[in-house]
Order: C-alpha cells, then structure tokens, then sequence
C-alpha cells in the first residue's frame, strides 16, 4: 500500500515559530501504524523545503516538496503530483495550523481526484481484501466505524493517538526531495477578507434571549434563570422516594435511557 | 430638528373665556394644545379626601389625580400568544443547513438559525434545508423549510450532492452552515462541489460583516457577508423573536447518488468506563461522605455514567487520581453531575462550572453542593444508593418478565 501523508508548512499558535502541526504528526503515526510494509512519504507544496523537514524525526523517511510560490493556492501542484503518485491512502490534517485554517485543501483535492474523503478520523486498520477500517471521531469519545473501499482521503482528528516521539537519528537519515510539477486544475476561488489584530470577543451567555434587558442577561449568567435558580430541595425524603425522583430527573434531561416497553 | 414656535397670542386667545364680563377672562388650567398638563394641587387634594366626615381625611398613599378629569386607563389586554411572523414576498433568502441530529436541532444549530435570522432582517428570509422531518424550526427562526429525503446509512457525499442540488434551485443569497464535525464537513464538500470559497468558522455574523479567527488567533479577517460560511459554536445568540412561519417549500425530484465507496458504517458509541473524563457526558461522582464504595461502583455502572471523586478520596487512595474532578484534577464538560456525599469546596466547583444539570445528596442542608444542584436531595447517600440500585433492578427485572410496570 502507498501511503501519502499532506503536511503543511505550520506556525506555533503561541511563538509564532515554524513547527510540524500536531495533527499532522498524528497522521505520520496512523500511516505508521496501518502497515509496516508500505510505502510512505510525506508531500508538501510551498515555497521552501525546510518548512517541513521537522516530519522527518517524527517517522517519516521521505518527503517530497512541490515547489509552489509562497501565497498561491497549493491544491493544483498536489493534485498534478498525487495524480502522478496515485497513492491508495492520502492523510491529511484536519486544519492547518498558523494560515488561514480553513481545512479546505482536503476537500479540493478530493474533489479534483475524484476520490471519496473520509473526515475526523482517530484510527485506521486494513481490512480484508484491500478495504480500510476507520473510526470516526463522533465527539464526547464516540466512534464510527466505517469501512471503505479503495484510494481515500483521510483527514485525521485531534483525538487520535498521539504522536511518534521525534527521533534525532531518523531526522539525519531521512530525506527531502525537491520535485518539479506542472500544475494542471486550476486554483481554486479565494476570498479577499480584511485582516486585523485578533480581538477577543464575550461570549454569548447561553440561555439570555436576544434583546432582552440587561437584568435578564445578569440572571442568565449568574445561573439563576438556569435549572439551578428553579432547583428542587428534597429535605429528608424517603430513600426510596428520593431514588425515584432522582431517576426521573436524569430520564428528564436525558443521560440516562428510558425504560425499555415492557413486551406485551 | 425644531420644536414648534410658541404662539402666546393664540394660547392666550385659547383660554378666553368669553361672556364673563366686562373684564376679559382666562381659563388657566385648560390645557395648552401640545406639551404637559397643568397640575391643579387644589383637585389633586380633593381626590385624595376620604369619607365626608366633618374633620377631613387624606389618603396621601393614592397618587392625586384631578377629580374632574377621570382617567380611562386603556383595558390591559391579556397577553395573547405571539402572532407567527410571515414574509410573504422576501426579498432575498439566507439558506442554513442545520445538522439536526435525530429531527431534533441542536444547540449549535439554534444558534446558526439566528445568526441567519439576523443576515435576513426584515426583508429577507431564512430558508433551512433539513433531511426527513425535524421539529421546531419555525419557533428557530426559519421562514422556508425545505424537506429533503432522509437516506439510510451514513454516506456524506450523498448528503452533500442533496444540499447542492437543493442550494442551487434556491439561489439564496448566503448560506450558513454550522461548524461542528458534520455539519463542517458538509460545508467544505457542498463548497468545494459548487466552486464557491467558503468563510469557516465565523465567531461575528452581522448584516455588516463576518469576522473569522486565523494564524492561531492572531489576526481576525472580516467580509462583507460572503456566499457560504460556517458558523463557530456559541457565536451568534438564538432568534429570540415570536415565531416564524417555516412554511414548507416543495423541491424537486431526487437526485443521482455520486458512486458509493463506503461498505458499511456502524456507530460505536462512548463506553462509560473508559472514556476520558474530561469527554464524559455524564459523572457519577463520591466524596468524603461515602463509606459504601462498593454500591457506589455498581450505582455508576448500572446508570452507564463515567466515575469521578473528590481530591479526598483520591488522597487516600480509594478511588484513582485520574478521576479527581476540580482544578486540580479535570474540568468537566459533562451534561450532567451526580454528586454523592461531596460538600463542594471551591476547588472542586470549579471542575463543576461547565455542567449543565447538576444533582446532589448530602446530608447537609447548608453545603455548597446542594446550592449548585438542580435537584438536591439531603438524605444519607448509603441508603439513597442501594434504593437506585432496587429500582434499576426492578425494572430490568420486570422488562425481562413483561409484568412489571415501569414507574
Ligand atoms: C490547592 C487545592 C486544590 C484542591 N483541588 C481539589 C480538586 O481538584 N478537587 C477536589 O475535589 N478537591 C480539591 N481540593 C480539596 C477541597 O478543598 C476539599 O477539601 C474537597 O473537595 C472536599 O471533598 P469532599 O467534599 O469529598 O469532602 P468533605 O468536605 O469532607 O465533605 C463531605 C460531605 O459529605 C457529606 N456527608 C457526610 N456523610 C454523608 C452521608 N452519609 N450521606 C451523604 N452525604 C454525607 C457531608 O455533609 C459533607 O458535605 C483542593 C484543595 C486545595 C487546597
Ligand atoms: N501546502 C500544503 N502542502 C501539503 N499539504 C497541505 C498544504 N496545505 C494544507 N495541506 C494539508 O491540508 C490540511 C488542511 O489544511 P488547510 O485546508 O490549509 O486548513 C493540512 O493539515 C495538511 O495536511
């Protein structure tokens, strides 16, 4: 199996410093880890090969490097090289890191290659006769479990395990390849948005209906208006009586499932 | 702006009161054509005397009112139920494709159906697209609904060719999409399919413009309000108004599936037990006031919760580190906390903000934990947890016989 993981030239969210996105590097694992004997290589399209050099240490033995000029759209080189590779897996990350954040390259090349995209994914394992086995992350540490057939694209989540250690040794043995492509899909439309520095915003306080009065909105977020402020105070119930109540008041927001119909 | 010039002369003329005599007399307190009405304490005193006793009496409590001047205070109407709103002929539509799990909107999607509600204004109107059938979207905000078949199965790329085949007969002018793990993914597909850019993850949605985070909170990018966005969650506030019409809209036939790839897709979901704590939709959790750990192990597993502790009983080793809820040991994000026999310190409140619903017993009438709770029970927690266990177990028991009558 070929194996194709997309890394992004990445910014520290914090130091503003280049680093591997941690997504990223948790897709290096999960290609690791699907088959010790395929081949893999990591594929970055910018302006500069170093960028993504740090992949090396984290499991990857080649990377290969479009060169595409620095603020162009990367998805034509991408998809002109992965045309030529034509890997049967591309892992990708969820968002990019220190751009525009958008997640949007996944999806354009999915499209342009015509392959089905499969996102949020938390771990993959080879099925019988060629299909994958991916769990989904559903949130709240749920899973789908979907099995797919045949060349996909991946995007890997957050909660998927967590990366390989860098290692200083693989880093000086791997390998960054520079190759020439010539784009052929066109770039994709771009948005001329306005940037200035982040401002932080308050948050909407849940439960203050929109233009209500400014005492509403205090009662709101002191919790008052909430379930807390009609709270119901049982004083020295019957243990039973309480047992009840408390079961009645879970169904009621529902945590915890209704009793099944008795079978007439 | 300008007042309207005072005329004396013909405010004076106004008050003439003709007849009276050689000597010309006005009527002072008739009152001037605009402004405010002239008191007359003399009436205001009258009105305010009570009985007809010889030695007067004066409620000085009732507001003084002239007695020749009764005040007809318009019948207070009963508050009758909010007319639905409807735009008849809207000017532009704002589509929003709610992720509606289970026919039901989540909050994320009420949020979304406001953020558009506040892009349509008065002449627009908000078109939602959902998949089956899916209740309360009139009250959400929506004016349109348009109703596509619900499919079978998970197959995203389906979905996706339904909505852009549903967006495109509709020509809205925006479209909004939640940014949660589907409904993101739904938008980059219909966007990336219908080669229009998509705006993600928009934390400002206003008739003036979206504002959307980037290069790790650094910088924010505005727009004038762009075709397609996503909208973050807890961005925008719900639609507050009365409610709206959400008349159904008829769509046109199905259309061709794209090739399926995916075999089969089943839904694993969450296992209490292991699920990390910090996920866990609903903590179960003891404090120093439980003896009985062994019942309380069999109360979290019969309620499928996730266990957690207080810092004392993690101390002393009875219950694992990892599940000490509170600053110093996880914050929770669950829907809803069960606490048994925890007084709740600050520190471990604090672990508690987040939740939702909250439910304690304790023993103490006065302890914090029974001030935060919902539904707070002050009884001895040893004897409250084996009466949930005989109730659980008698309901299984009795869905296992068919006999026995759920409460
Ligand atoms: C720096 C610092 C950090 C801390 N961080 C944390 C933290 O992260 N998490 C945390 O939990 N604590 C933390 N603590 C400790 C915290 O201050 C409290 O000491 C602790 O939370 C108290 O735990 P408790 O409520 O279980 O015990 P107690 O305070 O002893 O309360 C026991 C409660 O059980 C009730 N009770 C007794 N018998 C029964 C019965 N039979 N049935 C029902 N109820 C009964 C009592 O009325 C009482 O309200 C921290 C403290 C410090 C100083
Ligand atoms: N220039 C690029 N070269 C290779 N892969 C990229 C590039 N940009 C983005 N990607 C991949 O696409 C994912 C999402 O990126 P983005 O759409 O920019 O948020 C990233 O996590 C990478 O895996």
């Amino acid at each position: 199996m070929r194996i194709a993981v997309l890394l992004s030239a990445g910014l520290h969210p914090v130091s503003g410093a280049p680093v591997l996105p941690r997504v990223e590097a948790q897709a290096i694992r999960l290609a690791a880890g699907l088959a010790a004997s395929s081949e893999i290589f990591g594929l970055h399209a910018g302006p500069e090969a170093a960028a993504v050099a740090e992949a090396l240490g984290q499991g990857l033995d080649r990377i290969e490097h479009v060169a595409v000029a620095a603020g162009e759209d990367p998805v034509p080189a991408l998809v002109a090289r992965l045309a030529e590779r034509a890997p049967d897996l591309i892992l990708a990350g969820r968002r990019s890191q220190g751009g525009d954040e958008s997640g949007l390259v996944p999806y354009a090349l999915a499209r342009a290659l015509a392959m089905p995209l499969m996102p949020d994914v938390v771990a993959a394992a080879a099925a019988e006769d060629g299909a994958l086995r991916l769990d989904q992350s559903l949130g709240r540490g749920a899973l789908r479990r979907v099995l797919v057939r045949g060349p996909v694209v991946v995007t890997c989540h957050p909660d998927a395990p967590a990366p390989l250690a860098y290692a200083y040794g693989r880093a000086r043995r791997g390998r960054v390849e520079t190759v020439a492509i010539a784009p052929v899909a066109t770039p994709a439309p771009a948005l001329a948005a306005e940037e200035r520095p982040y401002r932080r915003r308050p948050r909407i306080v849940k439960g203050a209906p929109a233009g209500g009065s400014a005492a509403e909105r205090l009662k709101a977020a002191t919790g008052e208006s909430g379930p807390a402020g009609s709270g119901r105070l049982l004083i020295q119930p019957d243990p039973e009586d309480a047992a009840r109540e408390i079961l009645t008041y879970l169904r009621q927001i529902g945590v915890v499932a209704a009793p099944a119909e008795p079978k007439t | 702006m300008t007042r309207p010039r005072r005329d004396p002369r013909a405010e004076w003329a106004a008050q003439f009161v003709a007849g009276a005599g050689l000597r010309p007399r006005y009527d002072r307190t008739r009152r001037a054509a605009a402004g405010r009405p002239r008191r007359d304490p003399r009436s205001e005193r009258e009105a305010q005397r009570v009985g007809a006793a010889a030695r007067p009496r004066y409620d000085l409590g009732q507001a003084g009112r002239p007695l020749g001047e009764a005040v007809v205070a318009p019948p207070r109407s009963v508050p009758e139920a909010p007319q639905t709103i409807i735009v008849e002929a809207p000017a532009f539509l704002v589509a929003v494709v709610p992720d509606a799990p289970g026919g039901r909107l989540s909050g994320h999607d009420r949020q979304v159906l406001g953020a558009a509600r506040a892009l349509a204004g008065r002449e627009g109107a908000v078109a939602a697209i959902v998949e089956g059938a899916c209740e309360g979207l009139g009250a959400a905000g929506a004016d349109r609904v348009l109703r596509l078949e619900a499919a079978e199965g998970y197959d995203p790329a389906a979905r996706a060719a339904r909505v852009e085949a549903a967006l495109a007969a509709l020509a809205a002018r925006h479209t909004l999409f939640p940014e949660s793990l589907d409904g993101g993914d739904l938008a980059r597909r219909v966007a990336v399919g219908l080669r229009e850019p998509l705006f993600t993850n928009a934390e400002v949605v206003a008739a003036k413009g979206l504002v959307r985070p980037a290069r790790g909170r650094r910088v924010e990018q505005s727009l004038a309000a762009p075709r397609f966005a996503t909208v973050a969650p807890d961005a925008a506030a719900d639609y507050a108004g009365p409610p709206r019409e959400a008349r159904a809209v008829p769509i046109d036939g199905p259309t061709p599936p794209p090739p399926k790839s995916i075999l089969s897709a089943t839904r694993i979901p969450a296992d209490p037990a292991t699920v990390p704590l910090s996920l866990a939709e609903f903590v179960v959790s003891a404090g120093n006031g439980l003896t009985d750990l062994d019942s309380f192990r069999q109360v979290v597993a019969a309620l499928h919760a996730t266990p957690g502790a207080s810092r004392v009983l993690c101390d002393a080793g009875l219950m694992p580190r990892h599940s000490q809820v509170g600053a110093s040991g996880t914050v929770l994000a669950a829907t809803c906390y069960f606490a048994l026999g925890i007084s709740g310190a600050p520190q471990h409140l604090q672990g508690v903000a987040g939740c939702e619903h909250v439910v304690a017993v304790n023993t103490d009438l006065h302890a914090a934990m029974i001030e935060r709770a919902g539904l707070a029970v002050v009884q001895d927690a040893q004897a409250v947890m084996p009466a949930l266990l005989r109730l659980l177990a008698q309901e299984t028991a009795g869905r296992a016989t068919g006999a026995g009558k759920a409460p």
